[in-house]
């Protein structure tokens, strides 16, 4: 490289705007795909927690008037999406569900993304732990994630604890596997020999040096972890294994109680999909965008 | 004894899955209280090798078999981790080759450079802020205070070298080894780089090691110069001897390979023929007869041993060139 490139290259560098995140940022909103993402996202995560501002009636309050004539009444002036079989209104219960999903998506994901970026941190890190961590692993990812997580919430019994705890726990070798790879990726890199060199301490290398060089695949694959979480979710309710109450308004056990009218109300059923759908969405467009936006590759470009 | 560090019989090996490399055989040198000695060799001679074990931070690979390197008296090599960490940075410092990857992409100039101090000095925040920006002021960068806050990607690959000048620096280290800091720099930018190193390692009377494979850059620099060839160490001596009375055949041979920017047009140029040797089988033979013009039976045989040649050089070698030799093919080759 001559001086004038150098030159050349360190004006276009003072351009920029600076350290990663920033710079992800500034890619991420410039990114119309990840906008539209992120703007489901909001819009999901605000509905979930204004629902009782916005749910027009008691999402557990029946009204068995209204389905005297038969399942069910389709959408009316005051039911704008109908009511369900015990007469409550669809509307409301979909709004809420979103509290739901949320809360299954976060708590799961966490759990999954906690004890992933540990495991998967000392297996990459520290080698002699490497072996044994990634065995079990191993035998983890063997069984299909969604039996493991039918099998973990049976042994829990049913119930949104147990539906959450499955979902993270399916989640933690998928986490531990590429925070591990990534790990080794960065391990040996010149800046941790410089860091020793000088003289830091290996843990503080880990933490300080290497986690935040590795963690970007992990936070998008957190991401799209939480809509897959949300599809487990509903699939584990469909099966009858998510809240137990039935009056939970949960967008999977919504889909389960309603099969038996899908030829005289299908809406019942597709609603909740549809929000199922649309949730799931946006979570993959945030996530190719944070993808997209994180790629080291494409670093240094506007 | 007033050396700052001693090396005797240094054997470093590497457990690969093609065999055992033996990277480092048996080199012995001293350092004295600010000295600056250069080590000299091509590619895979083991010079990086030799710095990376006397820091203790060695590939997992590769470990020390056997020797000593006494520093201050303390064996690095039986040294704990835990102490020997104490002792990286803050007595003896390395600087690595290449700027642009030393630095960690996503932490600030200054954070590296504060946890450089921290790791062994204790001070307040106010006090490791203003030594932070008072050493990259010294090494030459503009608005230092500001500069703090960038990231490694907004710097040149001098200004990273710089930085990472001022980080070996930080806690005013007894002994700083430098392993080619200039081969990944641009030429006009070495010099810089060199003078500043070279002024700095005077005025706080630090010993210096240069590894370089880059003749010039040691004849600029350094007082002492040891040639290395396939893990050992060939020749020895000043740098003003060794360079006007080259002994080894290999150090003659680099040398002669140097291009000269006075040489005619049409002047070949002179490499020295051949490949290094095969590093994985033990070194029983001197290792540069396959390449030797001055071969004798006897160095297919046995392993020459460093001797003294006079005027303090050493040369490990049978059949040494002349002590002309280089002088004459010299003023043949302007003739030429």
């Amino acid at each position: 490289m001559s001086v004038a490139e150098i030159e050349a290259r360190e004006i276009q560098m003072e351009g920029g705007s600076g350290d990663l995140w920033s710079e992800a940022m500034y890619r991420l909103i410039r990114n119309p795909a990840a906008v539209v993402g992120a703007l489901i996202v909001a819009t999901f995560i605000a509905v979930a927690i204004f629902a009782p501002l916005l749910a027009p009636y008691d999402p557990r309050e029946q009204n068995l008037d209204l389905i005297a004539e038969g399942c069910c009444p389709g959408p009316s002036r005051d039911y704008p999406l109908g009511v369900d079989d015990l007469g409550r209104d669809e509307l409301s219960r979909i709004i809420y569900g979103a509290r739901f999903s949320l809360l299954i998506g976060i708590v799961s994901v966490s759990v999954g993304l906690t004890f992933g970026l540990l495991l998967g941190s000392i297996a990459g890190y520290f080698r002699p732990l490497d072996s044994p961590i990634m065995r079990v692993m191993d035998v983890m990812l063997a069984i299909p994630g969604f039996l493991m997580a039918i099998g973990i919430v049976a042994l829990l019994g049913p119930g949104l604890g147990s539906v959450m705890i499955a979902i993270g726990v399916i989640n933690v070798p998928i986490f531990t596997r590429l925070m591990r790879g990534s790990i080794i990726g960065q391990r040996d890199n010149d800046y941790v020999l410089a860091a020793r060199a000088v003289g830091v301490p290996g843990r503080r290398i880990l933490a300080s040096h290497i986690m935040p060089n590795a963690i970007s695949p992990v936070i998008v694959a957190g991401t799209l972890a939480l809509a897959t979480a949300i599809i487990d979710a509903a699939g584990l309710g469909f099966l009858g294994l998510g809240p137990q109450d039935p009056a939970t308004p949960e967008w999977g056990t919504m889909l389960t109680d309603t099969v038996r009218y899908l030829q005289s109300a299908p809406f019942l059923a597709i609603l909740p999909g549809v929000a199922i759908v649309i949730v799931v969405m946006g979570f993959n467009l945030i996530g190719d965008g944070l993808r997209e936006a994180l790629d080291p590759k494409l670093r240094g470009r506007a | 004894m007033n050396e700052l560090l001693q090396v005797e019989d240094l054997t470093v090996r590497f457990w690969t899955r093609r065999g055992i490399v033996h990277a480092v055989n048996g080199i012995s040198f001293s350092v004295a209280p600010q000295e600056t000695l250069g080590i000299v060799g091509e590619s895979g001679c083991g010079k990086s090798v030799t710095a990376l074990a006397l820091m203790g931070i060695l590939p997992r690979a590769g470990r020390i078999v056997a020797g000593k390197a006494l520093f201050e008296g303390r064996d690095l090599v039986t040294l704990g981790d835990r102490e020997l960490r104490d002792i990286r940075g803050k007595d003896i410092a390395m600087i690595f080759q290449d700027p642009m990857t030393s630095l960690n992409p996503v932490l600030t100039i200054g954070k590296q450079l504060r946890e450089a101090i921290e790791a062994h000095l204790d001070l307040d925040g106010g006090q490791l802020e203003r030594r932070a920006a008072d050493l990259l002021d010294r090494v030459g960068i503009p608005n230092a205070k500001a500069r703090m806050r960038d990231y490694p990607h907004q710097f040149s690959g001098g200004m990273r070298q710089r930085v990472m000048i001022a980080i070996a620096l930080a806690c005013e280290p007894k002994l700083v080894i430098a392993d080619e800091p200039t081969t990944a720099l641009d030429v006009t930018i070495q010099a810089q780089i060199l003078d500043l190193l070279r002024q700095l390692v005077a005025e706080e009377g630090t010993a210096l090691i240069l590894i370089t494979h880059d003749l010039g850059v040691v004849a600029g620099m350094c007082e002492h110069v040891h040639v290395m060839y396939a893990g050992t160490l060939v020749e020895t001596g000043s740098a003003d001897q060794l360079f006007a009375h080259p002994r080894h055949p290999y150090t003659l041979g680099l040398l002669q390979s140097v291009p000269r920017l006075d040489a005619g047009r049409r002047q070949m140029l002179q490499p020295i023929e051949g490949q290094p040797p095969n590093m994985l089988t033990e070194p029983i033979a001197c290792p540069y007869v396959p390449r030797c013009q001055y071969r004798r039976e006897i160095c297919g045989q046995q392993l020459p041993l460093l001797e003294d040649r006079g005027h303090g050089q050493c040369a490990a070698c049978f059949n040494p060139v002349p002590p002309d030799t280089w002088k004459r093919t010299r003023l043949g080759g302007e003739a030429a």
